[in-house]
């Protein structure tokens, strides 16, 4: 009888009440939602309408760029590059990459231990990420560019400024991997008298090691990337440094796409590789 | 003589709500102890004040002749290899092998460097396949845990506690997110490690027919009071009431078995 009743009750709730209430009711936050789009788009119709671009013949721009872009990557040569040279230059932007990657990550894994709120104290928890988003928050290239007062542009400025923005980044990927682990686990082993590094190593990284390895590998080819860009703005050789020279040196634009296509290989090379080796060790964990 | 007591046990989360208050019983060693109650009556958190995973705010808790709550950092490690905690939601490292997990229990013994390493030693991995054993999970034992059905989970939870070599052996409600048919087997199994290895037991329910038939003694909390203790055959109806704040033909309890037997 009750069950039959309630039933009922449901039938009515559906055929009146339901009618004219909005899934989702206008409220403070979809508000200033709302209003900050409009802005947005006003904003953007106003900046494209009075643009000032009458100095800018248009079409031959167009068609400048696409020709350099045909010389660029059709008919990629160079005279002065051997690739012996080449492959030796980006074996040193791989060296930088490799370098900054295991320095961030050993730093990393440390600060991510303190930084998780289910191993430590909230309050260090809190100050290490603050700490950290602060240093995620200034790109890597500036880091390099102020390591570099001291250290002098080159490859010692690179490797500080990249180590620095790679612990940061991997501080915060690694704390959120622990935090995934069930708090009910720690309190488990706790209960039985381990303590804490007996607990992080048996338990808390056994169960988020590949989380740990492919946030590593891609900060590894985030790296690789970040390299390329340092050889050509910090001087820290390799690559990067010769792409620099071809382009901003000797206005060889064929050289510049034999270049672009060496990188885009090896960087393809290496996205392969790791993968494959991230499949090999998820296997064996 | 009593191997645990409690005597006024008090615990307060804040000043408006109250956990515990002034809770006392003591247990003998070898006995199997049942604590019923309503959710939220405090049972969780009287067995986790016991092995001070959440500390006291009141009364003294006397463990194997010492004083719980007095104890530094590190005999309180000590203390808590003598007290094994099996828990509903089982708290294994998913990712781990059954052994891993078994091994763990024996952490509590070991020196940092060699827990961290994971080096245990012949014999210790010898009774920890012995236990596996006797809890009929040599199948699994290189299995990882995320492959186990609930009923193994609670096996190897059991297997984790009983490494410890434990006095006592604390369980938060074992068999509340399993079938009829694995229950069973967990709680035959914990009694049976009760009477034959002389563990003692305090195991927290919401099955009252289930306390009724296993244990040698029941307590009953309510509002983190204990309002019963004594044996199963005292437990009537009118109590179950005092209990559970309802008439027990509301509840789903079976008090047909009892009578029976």
């Amino acid at each position: 009888m009750q069950i039959e009743e309630s039933i009922k009750g449901w039938g009515q709730l559906s055929s009146d009440e339901i009618a004219d209430t909005p899934v989702r009711p206008l409220n403070r936050s979809s508000f200033a939602m709302r209003i900050i789009l409009l802005i947005l788009s006003v904003l953007t119709i106003y900046a494209l309408s009075t643009i000032d671009y009458n100095s800018v013949d248009i079409k031959k721009a167009v068609s400048d760029t696409l020709s350099n872009f045909k010389t660029m990557f059709l008919q990629p040569y160079s005279h002065r590059f051997s690739l012996p040279d080449a492959f030796y230059g980006v074996v040193v932007t791989m060296g930088l990459a490799f370098l900054t990657t295991l320095f961030g990550g050993i730093i990393a894994l440390f600060l991510g231990l303190l930084a998780a709120q289910n191993l430590g104290l909230k309050q260090v928890a809190n100050i290490i990420k603050v700490f950290v988003a602060f240093i995620r928050a200034v790109p890597t290239i500036l880091w390099v560019l102020i390591f570099a007062v001291s250290a002098g542009l080159g490859s010692a400025a690179a490797v500080i400024g990249m180590t620095f923005h790679s612990v940061s980044y991997l501080t915060k990927a690694y704390s959120e991997s622990f935090e995934d682990l069930d708090r009910s686990v720690i309190e488990a082993l706790m209960a039985s008298g381990a303590n804490w590094w007996q607990i992080v190593f048996q338990a808390v990284i056994p169960s988020s090691v590949t989380y740990l390895l492919s946030w590593t590998f891609l900060r590894f080819e985030i790296n690789f990337a970040n390299a390329v860009a340092m050889g050509a703005a910090a001087g820290a050789a390799g690559i990067g440094f010769d792409l620099f020279m071809a382009s901003g040196f000797y206005f060889d634009l064929r050289e510049v796409g034999l270049i672009t296509y060496f990188i885009l290989a090896f960087a393809m090379a290496l996205e392969s590789l790791s993968t494959n080796m991230k499949g090999r060790l998820r296997k064996r964990i | 003589m009593a191997l645990l007591e409690l005597r006024n046990v008090t615990k307060c989360y804040n000043s408006a709500s109250t956990a515990l208050s002034d809770v006392s019983f003591s247990v003998r060693e070898g006995e199997f102890v049942s604590v019923i109650g309503p959710s939220g009556a405090g049972k969780s958190t009287m067995l986790r004040c016991i092995n001070r995973m959440i500390e006291v705010t009141g009364g003294e808790i006397y463990f194997d002749g010492v004083i719980v709550s007095k104890l530094n950092k590190r005999d309180l490690r000590k203390l808590r290899t003598k007290i094994g905690m099996i828990f509903q939601h089982y708290n294994l490292v998913d990712r781990l092998t059954v052994i891993e997990n078994v091994l763990h229990g024996r952490l509590g013994y070991k020196s940092t460097l060699a827990g961290v390493l994971g080096r245990y030693s012949q014999e210790e991995k010898g009774q920890a396949f012995r236990i596996i054993k006797f809890l009929g999970l040599n199948e699994q034992v290189y299995s990882r845990c995320d492959q186990l059905s609930g009923g193994q989970k609670q096996r190897v939870g059991i297997a984790r506690a009983l490494v410890q070599n434990p006095k006592m052996i604390l369980c938060d409600e074992p068999i509340a997110s399993l079938d009829p048919n694995a229950s069973k087997i967990i709680m035959d199994h914990l009694r049976n490690v009760s009477t034959g290895m002389g563990i003692t037991m305090i195991v927290n329910l919401h099955q009252v027919n289930v306390a009724l038939k296993y244990s040698d003694r029941i307590i009953g909390v309510n509002k983190g009071k204990v309002v019963f203790d004594g044996s199963p055959a005292e437990l009537t109806p009118e109590r179950i009431y005092d209990i559970y704040g309802s008439e027990s033909g509301d509840l789903i309890v079976d008090l047909g078995e009892r009578n029976a037997s």
